[in-house]
């Protein structure tokens, strides 16, 4: 019983960090139309950070190093991590926002990322280099004596409460004047700007909070499993993220759950408990990021929209059912909330 | 040829002055050292053959390029070399040549967000979002009356994408009334439209000159639509001005005629 | 003194495995104006095919290398017949030409990855001693990478202005809606653009790893950023402007070696990228078209 519910709660998990990876692409790409085509980079910055934060020094002689190492509480620490994935978004899009072209913006992403992979890689004494950061604190370890099953629950529960206010929050800039402005963007840039709105400012802030929701993602991952090493966030991992959100449907946050579900729960459970091949560890991975790699292919060929399409969104209407009157007549009464047509 | 007073009594009339401006592309001129004015609310023609330059002016008036120098001036503050977004906000709005809708928004969202201050602020959607919500219902009141006007309204919720050409073309006017422009530059908006719509948009742009006093200025190449709606009309031709004046006047100038007007726009004008 | 020179025949010879995978991708650039992100799988795919024609089937490597480019532009002409045509057909934007070409090279690693497993391997060819010309010392190896180099554009260039389909394919890149109306079959010049981008990304992918020694399913998208450097450097889409945007990146990087450890000669491509970005966008020859 335990083994199982100890599965249950990793999987879930495992869900719900997906999941705001999934919503922090849709901020930026299925709101605003930003190609970020590195999200895993931003995980990975957030949950880095955020360890060292929260790691005290690394003991001298050893043979593990890290910057920092603050020894902080860890919702400070995990508020750092969040921070500088949000800064690393800004810095990206300082480069590659204020262009118009969508292209240059994708190149600059995919370049950071192959480049931030190769720095903390090969810079042993960032993050410790190829070897990773392990023993990572885990949040309110020390509140109480856990057992292992009781600490997995309550750490579910407190993604699961975080998933849910940033989905709350994603909906809410959805529904915003913000958010209407972004679909703007998305739609026809230049138009956006011929109105007098300011476009770089809107896609940068979408390119940040997008960026912070990833690096939330980041930041739980880490503490989840007390250990990120670059072998943890291959470029791979990106397009698990972009075709969760393609399957599931780009500018709808239900979808993004959905996409999440489907991609990152039941298709990679099931691939993990596909026959090891001996001879060719790697072919389940390979085939894996195959079927990763069509399923972004098609889903755009077949169904842009995903599986469940954005949303028409209606407003204030006239009341309905009253003919006799002319709508200017109805206009000069004022308006009513009509439900969806 | 451009009259530019500089006496500063009639300038206080000018909505929209253009000096000496210049744009060239890899050593090619499209806009050679150009000047008008436009009076305030007025419906100014701006007319010249293909290739004269004029999407590129108006890429230059919106900022959307930079020009290589002269002036631009909107209410006699210098424009020129402004960010388009800056442009905007001063109320210098512009339309595109090919239909520019916002293809997965609704005709309603489309005019909605085409509205100055929307309060379109993260820190409205953390802690104010009843500052959205109040402009919002003003705004879908706009919204629909403007609609109403223009014959859009039994379409607000429907994809933009799904419009035909014309109704793009009335989306797009209607779109650019919500932002409460002074002055709207409208580069052929006629372009592609059935002569009864030609007569409807005409008379919508007629319409809003009057009631709201906005300043137009309209590139088109269908004469007979400028000759009717337009009070002054410009002609350009290799990027510069060749002639102003009305249209009756312009059809005597030789150098017009010559240059631009040649046989087949004088039979579509029917001259 | 000497390192100086030393650094700066390697920027040679890396500007000249560079040109080749820069002009590759800015022809196909120019011609159907989206950026490939699978660019770097077919530069693997060159180096892994000539590889197995090479190490496995015993070819003389000059012909394995024939084959293997040939198998490359088949690859990228097979690519742009499933793939792309589909797309083009349904006249997907730019944003989904981006996300598939993206997609696609998840999947075409992927399927190297099956075939050739991970881990490194090297071409079954001897390494020659240094010749020394001038200030330079140059292996064998690397003077036959320049020779290559240097063919290869003075055939592109033939081929840009002598050609028919050269000049369809600058037609095309400056301005496709006029190439169409005039009569061009945009279709197959489309295709011969694929198979000529294929081939040179094929054939870089031969010379790099015939300059790194050794590489793996992954070399070609760890250098694919270091590609974009140069054509944008060069002017995306500007065929010349992507030899020269090579040669000063490639010199640039590896005469940088001077200052910096030559472990981060990728990113000063990547700096210089960013410095461009910033500063001169269009690239250093511009193109002042599709504002
Ligand atoms: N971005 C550009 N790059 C290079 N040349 C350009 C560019 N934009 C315009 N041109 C050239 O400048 C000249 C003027 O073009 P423009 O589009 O302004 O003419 P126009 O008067 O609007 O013509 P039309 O009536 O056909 O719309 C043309 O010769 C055109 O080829
Ligand atoms: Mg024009």
């Amino acid at each position: 019983m335990d083994i199982i519910l100890g599965y249950v709660t990793t999987i879930l998990v495992f869900f719900f960090t997906y999941n705001i990876f999934t919503l922090g692409l849709n901020i930026q790409f299925g709101y605003t139309g930003i190609l970020n085509f590195t999200v895993i980079t931003f995980m990975a910055i957030g949950g880095y950070v955020a360890a060292v934060l929260a790691m005290p020094k690394a003991p001298a002689g050893s043979g593990i190093y890290y910057i920092l190492g603050l020894n902080l509480p860890w919702p400070i620490a995990a508020l750092g991590g969040v921070l500088a994935a949000g800064l690393l978004g800004y810095l990206i899009g300082q480069i590659a926002l204020k262009r118009l072209r969508s292209d240059y913006l994708a190149i600059v992403t995919l370049a950071t990322g192959t480049l931030l992979y190769g720095l903390i890689g090969n810079g042993t004494s960032i993050f410790d280099g190829w070897q990773g950061l392990f023993n990572v604190p885990q949040p309110f370890a020390g509140f109480r004596t856990w057992t292992p099953l009781g600490y997995s629950i309550f750490f579910t529960i407190v993604t699961a409460v975080i998933f849910v206010f940033l989905w709350l929050f994603a909906n809410r800039i959805y529904k915003s004047p913000l958010g209407r402005v972004m679909r703007a963007v998305r739609d026809d840039q230049d138009v956006v700007e011929a109105f007098g709105k300011n476009t770089f400012k809107i896609r940068m802030t979408a390119m940040v909070l997008g960026s912070m929701y990833v690096g939330v993602g980041g930041v739980l991952t880490i503490a989840y499993i007390t250990a990120l090493s670059p072998a943890g966030w291959t470029t791979g991992e990106t397009f698990v993220v972009w075709a969760a959100l393609l399957v599931g449907g780009r500018g709808n946050n239900f979808g993004a759950i959905v996409g999440s579900f489907l991609v990152a729960v039941v298709f990679n459970e099931a691939t993990r408990y596909l026959p090891q091949i001996p001879a060719h560890p790697n072919l389940i991975p390979d085939i894996r990021y195959v079927l990763i790699g069509l399923a972004v292919i098609l889903s755009v060929y077949f169904r842009p929209q995903g599986v469940f399409p954005e949303k028409k969104n209606t407003f204030f209407e006239v009341p309905l059912g009253d003919n006799s009157k002319t709508i200017e007549e109805h206009l000069a009464g004022g308006l009513s909330k009509v439900g969806e047509q | 040829m451009a009259t530019i007073s500089n006496d500063p009594s009639t300038q206080v009339n000018v909505a929209l002055e253009v000096e000496s401006l210049k744009k060239s592309f890899g050593g090619v001129a499209a806009v050679d050292g150009v000047s008008f004015s436009v009076e305030k609310g007025t419906i100014t023609g701006l007319i010249g053959p293909n290739g004269a330059g004029k999407s590129t002016m108006v890429n230059l008036i919106s900022g959307a390029l930079k020009p290589d120098s002269g002036h631009i001036r909107l209410d006699g503050h210098e424009i020129g070399g402004l960010e388009p977004h800056q442009i905007g906000a001063r109320g210098l709005i512009r339309t595109f040549q090919i239909s520019r809708e916002y293809p997965d928004m609704t005709v309603m969202e489309n005019l909605i967000v085409s509205a100055a201050n929307q309060g379109e602020r993260l820190i409205n959607v953390c802690f104010r979002p009843s500052v959205g919500k109040k402009r919002d219902r003003e705004l879908v009141e706009r919204a629909l009356h403007t609609l109403v006007t223009f014959g859009l309204y039994p379409l607000r919720n429907e994809y933009a994408r799904n419009l035909s050409g014309g109704q793009k073309r009335l989306l797009e006017l209607s779109r650019a009334v919500m932002a409460d422009p002074k002055v709207l530059l409208l580069d052929e908006p006629m372009a592609g439209v059935n002569p009864a719509l030609i007569e409807k948009l005409g008379e919508h742009i007629v319409g809003l000159n009057k009631e709201l006093g906005t300043t137009f200025v309209l590139v088109e190449h269908n004469l007979e639509i400028v000759e009717k709606i337009c009070s002054k009309v410009i002609v350009v031709a290799l990027g510069a001005t060749l002639a102003v004046g009305t249209m009756a006047e312009l059809r005597k100038n030789q150098a017009v005629v010559e240059a631009y007007l040649g046989g087949d726009v004088r039979e579509r004008v029917g001259s | 003194m000497s390192l100086f020179f030393l650094t700066l025949g390697f920027g040679l010879v890396t500007a000249s495995v560079l040109s080749l995978l820069s002009v590759g991708l800015s022809l196909q650039f120019g011609v159907t104006n989206f950026v490939n992100f699978a660019y770097g799988s077919y530069l693997s795919a060159g180096m892994l095919f000539t590889w197995t024609f090479s190490a496995k089937l015993h070819f003389p490597f000059v012909l394995a290398t024939v084959c293997g480019v040939i198998l490359t532009a088949i690859l990228a002409l097979i690519v742009n017949e499933v793939v792309f045509e589909p797309f083009a057909k349904r006249r997907k934007s730019i944003f989904y030409m981006l996300i598939v070409t993206f997609g696609l090279s998840l999947l075409l690693d992927s399927i190297l990855q099956i075939f050739y497993g991970v881990g490194f391997d090297k071409f079954p060819i001897k390494q020659s001693a240094a010749i020394k010309i001038g200030p330079f010392d140059f292996t064998g190896v690397q003077l036959l990478i320049i020779l290559v180099a240097v063919v290869s554009m003075v055939v592109i260039h033939l081929l840009l202005t002598r050609t028919s389909l050269g000049k369809k394919m600058r037609a095309m890149s400056d301005n496709p809606d006029l190439a169409k109306i005039s009569g061009i079959d945009t279709k197959s010049v489309t295709r011969a653009t694929w198979a000529i981008s294929g081939a040179l990304a094929g054939l870089g992918g031969v010379v790099l790893a015939l300059n790194t020694v050794y590489f793996e399913t992954t070399t070609g998208d760890s250098l694919l950023f270091v590609i974009f450097a140069a054509v944008i450097l060069g002017g995306i889409g500007q065929t010349y402007g992507a030899m020269l945007g090579a040669l000063v990146i490639g010199v640039v990087t590896e005469v940088s070696a001077v200052w910096v450890s030559s472990a981060y000669k990728t990113d000063v491509a990547f700096l210089i990228l960013v410095i461009m970005l910033l500063v001169r966008p269009q690239g250093i020859i511009a193109s002042q078209g599709k504002a």
